[in-house]
C-alpha cells in the first residue's frame, strides 16, 4: 500500500521531480536512486525478449506449418466452417442473433464501448498499478465482457462440430448429431399461446401486423432497458452521482447492452426462443 | 458635431465593414475547402462501386421439365447453386444460399431437411426454416418455360423472398401463396 | 585477444565513416549511454532512463512491445511472400501451394507469418486488458487508449483480409461468411434492417463496395490484396506512429 501511495505521490509531483533531477545532474552528476539508464538495461531486456519471440515462432512455424485447404469453390462449404479463432466468438454469437446484429450492430457496440471506457471512468485511483477494491464496477463490468468474449471462443473452438452442433469432446465427430429434434419459437407466439391471446392483429402499420402479443414483447424488452437504468439511478445514488448524467446514460446502454448478450443466450438455451421481438424489418 | 467624433464614427464602420467581409471570406473559404472534401468523398465511395461486372451468368437453362422427378434434385448444385423441386402440383428451383450467411447448405436424403454447415441452419424441402439462426426462408428463383427448345430458364436476378411467419414449427410461409407466376412451373 | 578486439574498436570508433554514422564511442560511459538514445531514431522510442520498476516484466509483461515485435515480423515475411503471389484466382491457390512444396524455404516464410498473425491479435488482445487492468487508459492518455482500440480493430481487419489470399476453402467462406455481415448492415446494406426500403440492393450496397462484385470473386481478391498489403498497413504504421509518440510525451504510468 504505501509502495502506490509513493508511486501516487510521484506522479502527481512529476514536474518537480523532473525539474530537480536535471538540476541534480547537471550540478552533481548523481544518479537518480530510483532509476537506470535505458542502454544497456533496458534495450537489452527488450532484445532478449525479442530474440525469445522470435525464436518461438521459428519453432513453432517449423512444428505446424501454415495448412492449405482444398481449392476454392462456391457450391461446397466445408462442414464444419470455422473461421479463425478470434472470430469464433463472433461466429457462435451469430447462432443466437441476426446477422445485423451479431455481425455489425454488437461488434460496432463493442468497438465504440472500448472507445468510451476512459471517458466514462471519472475514478481517479488504480491509474498505473494492479487493484481491484479500488474500481471495483470497472474492473467486474470489463472482465464480465471479457470473460463472456472468451467463453464464446471456448466453445467454438472446442464444443461445435458438424452442421455447427453441440459436441462435446468424447462425442463421434464424425457423426451428423440429431436435426430439428428442438424447435425454435418466437417470445410472441409462446406468450399467445400460453395466455390465449388473438392472432388477428390490433394495428397494421404497411407490412407490420401488430398483435397484443407482439405489443407485450415490445413492453418487456423497453422494460429490460428501463429498469436497467432506473435501479442504480434510485438505489446506488453515489454511483450516479460521481458519473453524472452524461456519463451515467453512456455506461447504461453499454452495460444493459452487454448484460442482454448472455441474457438471449440464456432464454435460447432453456426456452427455445428464436426471437423476442419481432418486426418485419429486424428481428431480435 | 466634433471632427473627432466623426471620425471615430468612420473608423467603427469601418471595422464592422472589415469584420463583416473577414467573417463572409471565412466563411466561403472554409466552405467551399469543405465542400470540395465532401465532393472526393462522395466521388470515392461512388468508385469503390464498379459500373461493369465479370461474373457468371445469372440467367441459364437446366434442360426440360422431364428430366426432373418427384423430390429434391440436387444434380444441379456445384454447378449452377440451385436444387430443383417436383411436387404434386409442379417445379420450382430453391436457390442453394443459405439465407443466415451466404454458406451452401447440403440436402440430407433421408432427413427430407437441408442443412447448413456453418450456423446450423436447418430447413425443409419447401424453404422453410426448422431450426438454426436463419432469419428469412430459402429463395426462389424465376423460372419460365424457353418457347422454342422447351427448356426450363432460371433467373437469379428475380427472386421470391415472402415475409416468414414465425409458428411453433418455425418460419413458415404458406405453401400455396408461393406456387405463382415466374416462380412456379404447373408442369 | 580482448586487448586487440579493444584496440580494433578504439581505431573503428575513430573513423570518420564510424562518426558520421553514430556521432559517439560504444556507449560504455554515461554520457555516451545519453547520446546514443537521442541520436538514434529508432532508440529515440525511449527516454535516456526509466524508474527502475520499468525492468520488472510483471508491470507490462512486455506486451505492447511483443505486438509491435510481430507487426515487424510480419511486415518482412509479408514482402517475402509478395515476391511469389499473384492476386489472380487462377494463379492464387497454385502459388501458394508452389510456396508450400517446391520454394526453398517457402513454407517456413508463411508460417513465421500466420504465426506471427495469431501472436499479434493474442497479444494485442492481451496488452489491451493489461492497460485495463493497471488503469493506465485514466487521464491524460485517454486518447491513446483510443489509438489502440484503433489498432486493434485494425489487427483484425488485416487478419481477415490476409484470409482470403490462399483462395482455398476456408479463404472463401471465411469472407463469404463476413460479406454477407456487412450485407446485414443496418440502413447500409441490401439485406439489413431498412436496407431495402432506403434503397439498397445487393449491386449498391455496403458488401458491393467491399467485393467490388456481388460474390466473392476476382475483384474480392484484388480488393483485399490491395487492403492487406498496402493500406492497411500504411493505416497501421501511421497510427503506431501515434500511439508511440503520446507514450513518450505523456510518459508511463506504473511505476515505470
Amino acid at each position: 500500500m504505501s509502495d502506490k501511495v509513493s508511486d501516487l505521490a510521484q506522479d502527481s509531483s512529476k514536474s518537480g521531480r523532473l525539474a530537480s533531477l536535471i538540476k541534480k545532474t547537471a550540478a552533481e552528476k548523481v544518479e537518480p536512486e530510483d532509476t537506470v539508464l535505458v542502454w544497456p538495461n533496458l534495450v537489452y531486456l527488450e532484445l532478449i525478449c525479442s530474440m525469445v519471440a522470435v525464436a518461438i515462432m521459428l519453432f513453432l512455424s517449423l512444428v505446424s506449418p501454415a495448412p492449405l485447404e482444398e481449392l476454392a469453390s462456391a457450391d461446397t462449404t466445408p462442414n464444419p466452417t470455422k473461421a479463425p479463432w478470434y472470430f469464433l466468438g463472433l461466429q457462435e454469437l451469430l447462432v443466437y442473433f441476426d446477422p445485423w446484429l451479431a455481425g455489425m450492430v454488437l461488434p460496432t457496440m463493442i468497438i465504440v464501448g472500448l472507445v468510451l471506457i476512459p471517458y466514462v471512468d471519472p475514478n481517479p485511483r488504480g491509474k498505473g498499478y494492479y487493484t481491484f477494491s479500488e474500481r471495483k464496477f470497472s474492473m467486474l463490468g470489463f472482465g464480465f465482457g471479457l470473460a463472456l468474449w472468451w467463453v464464446l471462443i471456448v466453445v467454438g473452438v472446442f464444443f461445435r462440430g458438424l452442421d455447427w452442433s453441440w459436441y462435446w469432446p468424447w462425442d463421434d465427430w464424425h457423426y451428423h448429431q440429431p436435426a430439428g429434434a428442438v424447435k425454435l419459437v418466437d417470445l410472441e407466439i409462446i406468450l399467445q399461446n400460453l395466455l390465449g391471446l388473438s392472432e388477428s392483429p390490433l394495428v397494421t402499420l404497411g407490412r407490420y401486423a401488430i398483435t397484443t402479443a407482439n405489443l407485450i414483447t415490445w413492453v418487456l424488452f423497453l422494460a429490460f432497458y428501463a429498469v436497467g437504468f432506473t435501479v442504480p439511478f434510485l438505489f446506488f445514488r453515489d454511483f450516479y452521482r460521481r458519473l453524472g448524467f452524461v456519463r451515467y446514460n453512456l455506461v447504461m446502454v453499454m452495460f444493459i447492452s452487454m448484460m442482454g448478450v448472455p441474457m438471449k443466450i440464456f432464454v435460447r438455451l432453456l426456452a427455445d426462443v428464436k426471437y423476442v421481438l419481432v418486426t418485419p424489418w429486424f428481428k431480435i | 458635431m466634433a471632427p473627432e467624433d466623426n471620425k471615430g464614427k468612420i473608423e467603427d464602420e469601418d471595422v464592422s465593414r472589415r469584420r463583416f467581409f473577414t467573417l463572409m471570406g471565412l466563411g466561403v473559404g472554409w466552405g467551399s475547402l469543405f465542400t470540395a472534401l465532401g465532393g472526393v468523398g462522395v466521388g470515392t465511395a461512388r468508385y469503390m462501386l464498379p459500373s461493369v461486372l465479370y461474373e457468371p451468368p445469372t440467367v441459364f437453362k437446366i434442360g426440360t421439365p422431364e428430366e426432373y422427378g418427384i423430390g429434391v434434385d440436387t444434380k444441379l448444385k456445384k454447378e449452377r447453386q440451385i436444387w430443383v423441386v417436383r411436387n404434386e402440383r409442379g417445379l420450382y428451383v430453391m436457390i442453394a444460399i443459405c439465407r443466415h450467411l451466404g454458406c451452401t447448405p447440403n440436402f440430407f436424403q433421408d432427413q427430407s431437411l437441408f442443412r447448413c454447415p456453418c450456423h446450423g441452419s436447418i430447413y425443409d424441402t419447401r424453404g422453410n426454416v426448422l431450426g438454426g439462426p436463419a432469419p428469412r426462408t430459402l429463395w426462389r428463383a424465376a423460372v419460365s418455360l424457353d418457347p422454342v427448345d422447351g427448356q426450363i430458364v432460371v433467373s437469379f436476378n428475380t427472386r421470391q423472398d415472402p415475409d416468414p411467419v414465425g409458428t411453433p414449427e418455425g418460419l413458415m410461409v404458406e405453401e400455396l401463396s408461393r406456387e405463382v407466376e415466374p416462380y412456379f412451373l404447373k408442369v | 585477444m580482448l586487448n586487440l578486439l579493444q584496440k580494433i574498436r578504439a581505431i573503428v570508433n575513430k573513423t570518420q565513416v564510424f562518426k558520421s554514422i553514430f556521432r559517439h564511442g560504444y556507449p560504455d560511459t554515461d554520457g555516451n549511454r545519453a547520446l546514443v538514445m537521442f541520436s538514434n531514431v529508432i532508440l529515440h522510442l525511449h527516454p535516456v532512463r526509466v524508474r527502475r520498476g520499468a525492468l520488472k516484466i510483471k508491470f507490462t509483461w512486455c506486451l505492447g512491445g511483443l505486438t509491435f515485435l510481430f507487426f515487424i515480423l510480419l511486415a518482412i515475411t509479408g514482402v517475402v511472400l509478395m515476391f511469389y503471389y499473384v492476386p489472380d484466382t487462377r494463379r492464387a491457390y497454385n502459388d501458394i501451394r508452389d510456396l508450400g512444396t517446391v520454394i526453398y524455404f517457402g513454407s517456413l516464410f508463411r508460417a513465421v507469418h500466420r504465426w506471427s498473425a495469431h501472436a499479434m491479435v493474442f497479444s494485442v488482445w492481451m496488452h489491451m486488458t493489461r492497460v485495463f487492468m493497471t488503469g493506465s487508459y485514466k487521464p491524460p492518455r485517454e486518447f491513446n487508449w483510443v489509438v489502440g482500440v484503433i489498432l486493434l480493430v485494425t489487427t483484425l481487419v488485416l487478419s481477415w483480409t490476409g484470409y482470403l489470399l490462399p483462395w482455398d476453402q476456408l479463404a472463401l467462406w471465411a469472407v463469404t461468411v463476413g460479406s454477407k455481415m456487412a450485407e446485414a448492415t443496418p440502413f447500409i446494406g441490401a439485406a439489413g434492417p431498412f436496407g431495402p426500403e432506403l434503397g439498397f440492393t445487393a449491386e449498391n450496397d455496403m458488401a458491393f463496395a467491399l467485393l467490388g462484385g456481388t460474390v466473392v470473386g476476382q475483384s474480392a481478391l484484388l480488393r483485399f490484396y490491395v487492403l492487406h498489403c498496402l493500406a492497411l498497413p500504411l493505416l497501421m504504421a501511421l497510427f503506431i506512429a501515434v500511439h508511440f509518440w503520446r507514450i513518450r510525451k505523456d510518459g508511463f504510468s506504473g511505476p515505470l
